[in-house]
């Protein structure tokens, strides 16, 4: 049972408005872009899935790539399989990514190593997540460090 | 005995003489191999009087029970004697092709003291060792020694050479196999210059069977690990970028340090030196170490420009860190030249980076005038000044710059004062490697300190602890570590002590065992070497090394206070993550200390620790006799 997530849609509604700032973001945006890949991340608990699409020209004028919330017909590059409350702890900053990858919590496929080069790249927007949810008025689904 | 050979060459370079050694099968259970049986052949045999590179100096080579089982990482070997930069006892680890040949030759391990009369060569056939001269080889650098070597003795002969840096003692000179594979660090290609010893060659013999103690067993395990190690994070990785494949990570973390450990983040540095810009821009090739399915090494080629070089040997992450963000450059074609001239005079890049760094900050600061460096300027980042100048006058310890900066930073900056050992980045002397405990994780700073042979980040395995590369339950290594606090660190250091005691001494490569669990390397070493351990046994047994490296270290003239880092590793970082964090190093310390019967001033464990670990002889000595 999700701590942060009632269903799936729930879980879309976040992380659309997130990935909306984030893929809008001049700094982050780009060096995302320069990944030239496509993500899949498949989220468990609620069964969900969003794909990033980094190679292809953005659908939306002023973005840096594109999202897909739920299945899409893209064919991802790399696939990242993880618990949604993982995620979402994630990206607060909370979570150490290699050692989830070492302890199974998260499952990878495909071109694991552009997808990791990516990490330092999405960092600052650690900051955002959180700022994300206040702005949704989902104070109460901000993590803190304990 | 089974996969070790139990036989130990001992070479008298003066005498030309060669005595075999034997050492009973339960000395290599208690010690396991490499490292913690170079430290039980030191702590029998050597002259504890003798100066590093005085002949009577003792050199060993040792392999682990490993070596020569066909699995990614196993067959690495350790050289190992009184380092010539920290004066204490030391031990450096290597790949490449010429441990299995060793064992496949029918030796564990070689012990060289004298000094030959001319410049010479051991060459190993046909299971004896000869003495041969080594004629023009002499005096040529790594490159063009290793073609000699492979014309005389053929090509598929594999060999450990010096470099001019070895030949002149610079006392960070390191040893190369293949041209390509370092024992790179402490200095024993000075101990190899200091005794006229240019090059062991292992010619290509029919050999190649190893005697192991459950053959079917070690295939079933080979099978069932292999895909693991090459499908793990950490080997597409390296496979794909290099060891310096997530120096952009490690930079956002804080982990990278920058101009002489004064900075922990440059956002430029992290793109322009990361590893996959190595590989877009200047990787042609990669090699490997035997049997391995990771393929970690690079090859690279700058085509043009002030640093163009052929195809050869690229840096590796620490080569990349220190010859690029320590020197406050993020010139990636730089870096490969200095890499390429450090492989060619057969030079430690760690150090020879490290010290430079620490020169430039002592041009700024006025502490090294141009009286002192005979005229050459030390700006930051002036990379065409280093590789012109700096570099080869190091390796020939020529000029006033050269004598200086050959001595590595710590007695450069006792000859400098000015309190100048505050800004050098070192403990006992051995330069930091490029992970800055401030922003890696604290753990490495007590890692780095009470490490036998000083600021080390492979004595351990607290690295890869610490990120949380890997986890063992089964020693009760199970939680997350957050990196920029004490907390659990000294405890974790106990465990990551006897792991990398482990990994040392059997020879493993700590990139392809980090998809191992504890009890699959009790199960690996049993299975070959027929040790019969359980987890605890071997954990003993790592324990048991520690413990040794450090009563010797103690005859050498270190104690508790040798366990430090310089002011300049322990000052809150000034930007990027880890700004401003205190490390909290004194109650580390305090804590390892307590956990690991380490004697609060000698620094050695208590009469009772030693006795419980079966180093009854060591306890007398350092304790004297029971009452």
């Amino acid at each position: 049972m999700s701590q942060y997530y009632k269903d799936a849609d729930d879980l879309y509604k976040i992380y659309g408005y997130f990935l909306d700032r984030v893929l809008l973001d001049e700094k982050i945006g780009t060096k995302m872009s320069k990944a030239g890949i496509i993500i899949k991340f498949i989220y468990t608990d609620p069964d969900a899935e969003i794909t990033i699409d980094l190679k292809n020209k953005p659908e939306k004028a002023g973005y840096f790539g594109t999202f897909y919330l739920g299945p899409c017909h893209l064919k991802e590059d790399v696939w990242s399989k993880q618990p949604a409350d993982h995620s979402h702890r994630f990206w607060h900053g909370l979570e150490n990514p290699i050692a989830a990858i070492a302890k199974g919590i998260v499952r990878q496929g495909g071109k694991v190593t552009a997808m990791l080069k990516l990490l330092p790249v999405v960092k600052p927007s650690f900051q955002l997540f959180p700022v994300t949810l206040k702005e949704m008025g989902l104070e109460h689904l901000i993590v803190t460090k304990k | 005995m089974k996969g070790n050979t139990g036989r130990i060459a001992a070479v008298d370079l003066s005498t030309g003489t060669v005595e075999m050694l034997h050492y009973p099968e339960d000395t290599y259970r208690r010690f396991i191999g490499g490292s913690g049986m170079a430290a039980r052949l030191f702590w029998d045999r050597a002259d504890f009087s003798a100066d590093p590179l005085a002949p009577e100096a003792l050199l060993v080579f040792m392999n682990g029970p490993l070596a020569g089982v066909k699995l990614s990482g196993a067959s690495r070997m350790c050289a190992a004697g009184r380092s010539p930069l920290t004066k204490g006892f030391a031990d450096t680890s290597c790949g490449g092709y010429f441990p299995p040949a060793l064992k496949y030759a029918g030796f564990d391990g070689l012990v060289i003291t004298g000094k030959a009369p001319v410049p010479s060569i051991i060459r190993i056939a046909d299971g004896g060792l000869a003495i041969e001269e080594a004629g023009d080889a002499w005096g040529q650098g790594i490159y063009a020694t290793n073609a000699m070597l492979e014309e005389r003795y053929g090509k598929a002969s594999t060999s450990l050479a010096i470099g001019p840096a070895g030949e002149a003692m610079v006392p960070f000179a390191c040893i190369l196999n293949q041209a390509h594979h370092a024992f790179g660090r402490c200095g024993f290609g000075a101990v190899m210059g200091s005794k006229h010893l240019k090059a062991i060659v292992l010619e290509k013999g029919d050999a190649g069977k190893l005697s192991v103690a459950d053959g079917q067993r070690l295939k079933a395990f080979i099978k069932e690990v292999t895909p693991r190690i090459r499908e793990s994070i950490i080997s597409q990785v390296l496979h794909d970028f290099g060891s310096a494949g997530n120096l952009e990570g490690h930079m956002y973390d804080g982990d990278v340090p920058i101009r002489n450990w004064t900075s922990n983040f440059n956002e430029e540095m992290a793109e322009a030196l990361t590893g996959s810009t190595l590989t877009d821009k200047y990787l042609t090739g990669t090699r490997t170490c035997a049997f391995c399915v990771v393929a970690c090494k690079r090859v690279v080629k700058v085509d043009e420009g002030p640093f163009a070089i052929p195809r050869s040997p690229g840096p590796e992450y620490e080569t990349v860190a220190a010859f690029g963000a320590l020197l406050g450059s993020s010139n990636l074609a730089a870096v490969c030249k200095a890499n390429y001239l450090c492989n060619d005079f057969g030079m430690d890049t760690i150090s020879a980076g490290s010290t430079i760094a620490w020169a430039m900050e002592a041009w700024e600061k006025g502490h090294l005038t141009p009286e002192r460096t005979g005229g050459i300027p030390l700006e930051w980042a002036d990379m065409d000044t280093v590789v012109t100048k700096v570099l080869p006058m190091m390796a020939a310890r020529e000029g006033k710059l050269g004598k200086l900066l050959s001595q590595g930073c710590a007695a450069a900056a006792r000859e400098l004062g000015n309190e100048s050992i505050a800004y050098t980045a070192q403990s006992k002397g051995l330069e930091a490697p490029m992970h800055d405990p401030r922003g890696g994780g604290h753990g490495h700073a007590i890692a780095y300190a009470v490490s036998p042979r000083g600021a080390c980040h492979v004595a351990t395995a607290m690295h890869f602890m610490e990120t949380g590369a890997c986890h063992y339950p089964e020693i009760g290594f199970e939680f997350d570590l957050e990196a920029r606090t004490d907390e659990k660190k000294p405890e974790t250091m106990v465990l990551a002590t006897a792991i990398g005691m482990i990994e040392n001494s059997a020879c493993l490569c700590q990139y392809a065992d980090r998809s191992l669990t504890i009890t699959e390397m009790v199960d690996l070493i049993n299975s070959t070497a027929g040790y019969g351990y359980s987890v605890p046994s071997m954990m003993a047994a790592g324990m048991r090394v520690f413990h040794l490296k450090r009563c010797i270290n103690y005859r050498f003239g270190f104690t508790a206070s040798s366990d430090v880092l310089t002011p300049r590793m322990l000052e809150p970082a000034r930007d990027g993550e880890p700004e401003g964090i205190e490390i909290r190093f004194d109650e580390m310390k305090t804590c390892f200390y307590a956990f690991m019967a380490l004697d609060a001033a000698r620094g050695v464990a208590s009469r009772e620790k030693l006795l419980s670990l079966g180093l009854a002889d060591e306890a007398e000595l350092i304790w004297g006799a029971s009452q």
